[in-house]
């Protein structure tokens, strides 16, 4: 599997990721890492401490979302 | 004078909650927050554009102030339990105000949706303050399900157009046995104070404090507003009267007799 690409899509659009990529490290290259970025994988919450041990894998969907202004 | 706003469990010393959202800066929503004196505020929970990610409103949050996020955005129960999940699992609090519209005009509440959603919500520990219209049937329902609050709207949201089914929420009033927070529609501070007059808990506002010209200004006529209205309920106010009734001696030094 070393060297192989992973193909996931975050919030819609397509984005290729080195194989070992999490989503503590996916929030890092995406600029998020200081954010308080909310993850859900293929419809499911990714709990926060499980950001860094959570691997993700070829054809995942990711929705990443954060609190925004609201009523 | 101690007299704390209860919420599972949770003492709230300010009866004013306000939303984050229509403010025209960031900084103009923080003065406002801090202005009005509030302890809890809401925020929706949105997708980032991971392209050209912008500041965040947390940044802009005073210290010790606690956010409620909101299911806003959910047409049926289903969205509203994914996102409280969403939230609660990247670290929010498991407070949620739970919001099921699916009427893009009125932004009225599905009942239905929203004591299913409530439901699922409580069975999964979290803290469930719905926003319903003003139904004081519904209201038991919801309260018998273990929400720990009920939100009553005042009227449509954003509408500014206050307390358009006093009697209903009176009536919830007096039927509470969770707090009753009246939201949405409240357009002046007088709207609020009527609120906690007639006892409603407290009282969430966002657009009328947003879009005010001095968003801080109105946010601290509202605190205001909503100490009077709480203090004059605890006060006892008068009876209303048909006929009238003299404050003054009506003998005086030109008596009749």
């Amino acid at each position: 599997m070393s060297g192989a690409r992973v193909t996931i899509t975050v919030n819609g659009r397509e984005r290729a990721t080195a194989p070992d990529e999490t989503v503590a490290s996916l929030l890092e290259h995406l600029g998020l890492g200081a954010q308080f970025a909310l993850v859900e994988r293929n419809g499911e919450p990714v709990e926060r401490t499980r950001y860094a041990e959570t691997r993700l894998a070829d054809g995942d969907r990711l929705v990443i979302a954060r609190p925004v202004a609201g009523g | 004078m101690d007299d704390p706003l209860v919420i599972a469990g949770r003492e709230l010393h300010s009866r004013l909650i306000t939303g984050t959202g229509k403010h025209r800066s960031s900084e103009a929503m923080r003065e406002a927050v801090i202005a009005s004196g509030c302890e809890l505020v809401t925020v929706a929970v949105g997708r980032i554009d991971v392209d050209h990610v912008d500041e965040a409103i947390t940044d802009y949050l005073p210290e010790g102030v606690s956010l409620l996020p909101n299911t806003a955005g959910s047409a049926s129960a289903e969205e509203a339990v994914r996102i409280a999940r969403l939230a609660r699992a990247g670290g929010l609090p498991d407070w949620i105000k739970l919001e099921v519209i699916p009427d893009p005009r009125y932004l009225l509440p599905d009942p239905v949706g929203t004591l299913e959603a409530a439901e699922q919500l409580v069975h999964e520990g979290f803290t469930v303050l719905p926003y319903v219209l003003p139904d004081p049937v519904l209201q038991k329902r919801l309260e018998s399900v273990g929400c720990a609050a009920v939100m009553p709207l005042a009227s449509p949201i954003g509408s500014g157009r206050g307390l358009k089914l006093r009697h209903t929420i009176e009536i919830m009033v007096e039927q509470a046995e969770v707090p009753v927070i009246v939201d949405a529609g409240l357009g002046a501070p007088s709207h609020a104070a009527e609120c906690l007059e007639l006892g409603a808990d407290a009282v969430l506002v966002n657009t009328a404090i947003a879009r005010a010209d001095d968003p801080a200004a109105m946010a601290h006529a509202f605190r205001l507003a909503v100490e009077a209205g709480r203090t004059a309920r605890l006060a006892g106010l008068v009876e209303e009267r048909e006929t009238a009734e003299p404050s003054s001696p009506l003998g005086g030094l030109a008596a009749r007799s």
